[in-house]
């Protein structure tokens, strides 16, 4: 190590705090780097400035945007009477991608985990609460929240506690299937998975 | 299912490779030569855990990072080969070469293993009890293991809310933030308590103490439950209890009601085993009870799991030995390890006999020049064997076989 100019240890070293990369790899990354031309360097650098210059948390969802309100929320032609609560954003793009999607969202940032110490004030569940307000006119324009909360025992407490502080509102509350991947075959399926999709299955 | 070969590697003292015939194998050394840690390798193979240590790293040879144990194992006309590897906190389990889930893993080499330690079933907590329960239903419902993790992971967090609850200032405040925790401990605890119950019956139906003229030996579950309320329906009964005795958690700062508080009843001749039985009626229990397990495993797949018997002579006497042996004849794999020779030879030619030394199965002279002597007609092991029953004459025989064999080296 003491063998590279000192730029290029530092180089090395900034690297290697990554997540994922070690010492070989934050190596062959800093080499990288040092073949590539000034403008390739700059637009890397200027890519990294700009999400964090420019990325922030949605006010209304919690969704990272470069534009607050994020365009989920400030977009004119999606459902406004249905939110989808999820976990994380990367939970977000996962629904969205199915293109089968068309109403708003809410992100807590995690789930119910009294080991880790994250209880409900930890999640960003006030400002749904927020959403769910009445306007002005006294209506409030959401008629359903579906719970996507992970279907795990962390994620399964969250839509429960979630469940039961939403439903006192009038409003419909519903937590997403669980069962079988579609277009894979029954035998990929764990045990668990097929033991919940054998006890939902319904009659066709 | 068949065992044909295990090969250990940084296992305890263990080097090399054991080959195993289809039906009795009986593994003989000195102590402390490697016997037990044999058939705690085959154990470890199939349920991932050890019957003599919960810490992983204690099988790990000293100075080394990382122990694997490798199983060739036949089913029908299908060879599997089966990895673990045990790092000092991780195990990793592979399936034919490959990296494989834990799930996917178990179930390819089924074990029951009859150990001084198994005694805890029959003397010891009601926690033994449960595990030997969870062990047999999961053994023919995988889905249960899934159930039972997930029960053990509610209940981890709705502890740290009442460890939390039982410090704070404002206890009121806790309720809705326990209720969700509540809601899965019921459905996973009635999930849980339903298949004990019928595993239960099931084991109740394949009990078979005439095997060792023992007394009626019958168990039953006793969930923590009983006389609270109607068992047949567990999860109101449950939901109902656990409303009631809000406070009485709070206050103690942990989980007071569910299926981890629930025992298995063993009951000889209407007497609960684990406080009046004797240490043999204890010991003919676990065999039976380990047996039925066997039968209701047997009765699932068609199929029977590994018999494992540590310390053979230490646990049972020569009668026993003789019934359970027959019992299990050909049809069950069976694998024991003992320290006195004499049993060996009483069973080398229905079993095959592995010598242990150091750790390793190595060349036993003995044999092959016995072999020649019972070729010749002459049946030395049946002549001398009278003279050898009983424990002190056991115990000189057993010195001087091992003289015997430590002499050619």
């Amino acid at each position: 190590m003491h063998d590279y100019a000192e730029p290029v240890t530092k180089l090395i070293d900034e690297f290697k705090r990554l997540p994922g990369i070690g010492h070989k790899s934050a190596q062959r990354l800093a080499f990288h780097i040092l073949r590539t031309t000034k403008e390739e360097a700059e637009r890397l650098v200027s890519a990294i400035l700009e999400v964090k210059d420019k990325i922030i948390f949605c006010s209304v969802c919690n969704n990272l945007t470069d534009a607050d309100p994020c365009r989920y929320c400030a977009s004119l032609t999606r459902d406004q009477t249905i939110i989808c609560v999820v976990e994380e954003p990367y939970n977000l793009v996962a629904i969205e991608k199915t293109r089968e999607y068309h109403g708003l969202y809410h992100v807590l940032h995690g789930a119910l985990s009294p080991i880790r110490g994250i209880g409900p004030e930890e999640l960003h569940i006030k400002n749904l609460l927020n959403r769910l307000r009445p306007d002005e006119s006294g209506e409030c324009s959401v008629r359903e929240i579906i719970l996507a909360t992970n279907p795990n025992t962390e994620g399964e407490a969250t839509a429960n506690y979630l469940g039961r502080l939403l439903k006192p509102l009038g409003l419909k509350v519903t937590r997403i299937a669980m069962g079988l991947p579609v277009g894979g075959d029954l035998e990929y399926a764990d045990e668990v998975t097929m033991h919940k999709a054998l006890t939902n299955r319904h009659e066709i | 299912m068949k065992l044909e070969l295990v090969e250990a590697i940084n296992f305890r003292n263990l080097s090399g490779s054991i080959e195993l015939a289809p039906g009795l194998n009986v593994i003989y050394g000195a102590n402390a030569q490697g016997k037990s840690s044999w058939l705690e390798a085959i154990y470890l193979l199939a349920t991932t855990k050890s019957f003599r240590t919960a810490y992983p790293r204690e099988v790990i040879r000293h100075n080394e990072n990382e122990a694997i144990l490798r199983a060739r194992i036949k089913r029908g006309n299908l060879d599997k080969e089966i990895q673990l590897l045990i790092g000092a906190t991780t195990k990793q389990t592979f399936v034919n070469g490959k990296r494989e889930a834990v799930t996917r893993y178990l179930g390819i080499l089924d074990a029951i293993a009859f150990t001084a330690d198994e005694m805890e079933i029959v003397r010891g907590s009601p926690d033994a009890r449960r595990k030997f329960l969870d062990r047999g239903i999961f053994g023919i419902h995988p889905s249960y293991l899934g159930t039972l993790n997930e029960y053990n992971r509610v209940l981890k967090q709705k502890n740290a809310l009442l460890r939390e609850a039982s410090e704070a200032e404002n206890k009121f405040k806790y309720q809705d933030l326990i209720e969700p925790w509540n809601d899965q401990l019921i459905s996973l605890g009635t999930e849980i308590h339903l298949a004990r119950l019928d595993y239960v019956e099931k084991l109740n139906e394949e009990l078979k103490p005439e095997l060792f003229q023992a007394e009626q030996i019958t168990v039953r579950y006793k969930s923590s439950l009983e006389g609270k309320g109607d068992l047949g329906d567990y999860s109101s009964l449950l939901a109902e209890r656990l409303k009631l005795r809000f406070d009485n958690e709070l206050a103690a700062g942990y989980s007071l009601l569910g299926p981890h508080r629930d025992d298995l009843e063993i009951h000889c001749d209407g007497h609960e085993i684990s406080k009046f039985g004797s240490s043999g009626q204890q010991r003919s229990a676990l065999l039976i009870l380990d047996l039925a397990q066997m039968s209701v495993y047997h009765n699932n797949f068609e199929e029977y799991p590994i018999f494992l018997i540590d310390d053979l002579d230490a646990e049972l006497d020569r009668t026993r030995i003789e019934i359970l042996l027959n019992y299990l004849g050909d049809n069950v794999q069976t694998i024991v390890s003992t320290s006195k020779r004499s049993i060996a030879d009483r069973y080398r030619r229905r079993a095959r006999t592995l010598f242990v030394q150091s750790g390793q199965v190595v060349e036993d002279l003995d044999i092959v020049q016995e072999k020649v002597e019972l070729t010749a007609g002459a049946e030395t092991t049946e002549l001398t064997d009278p003279a050898n029953e009983g424990g002190p004459l056991d115990e000189a025989e057993n010195k001087s076989g091992n003289d015997k064999h430590r002499a050619p080296f």
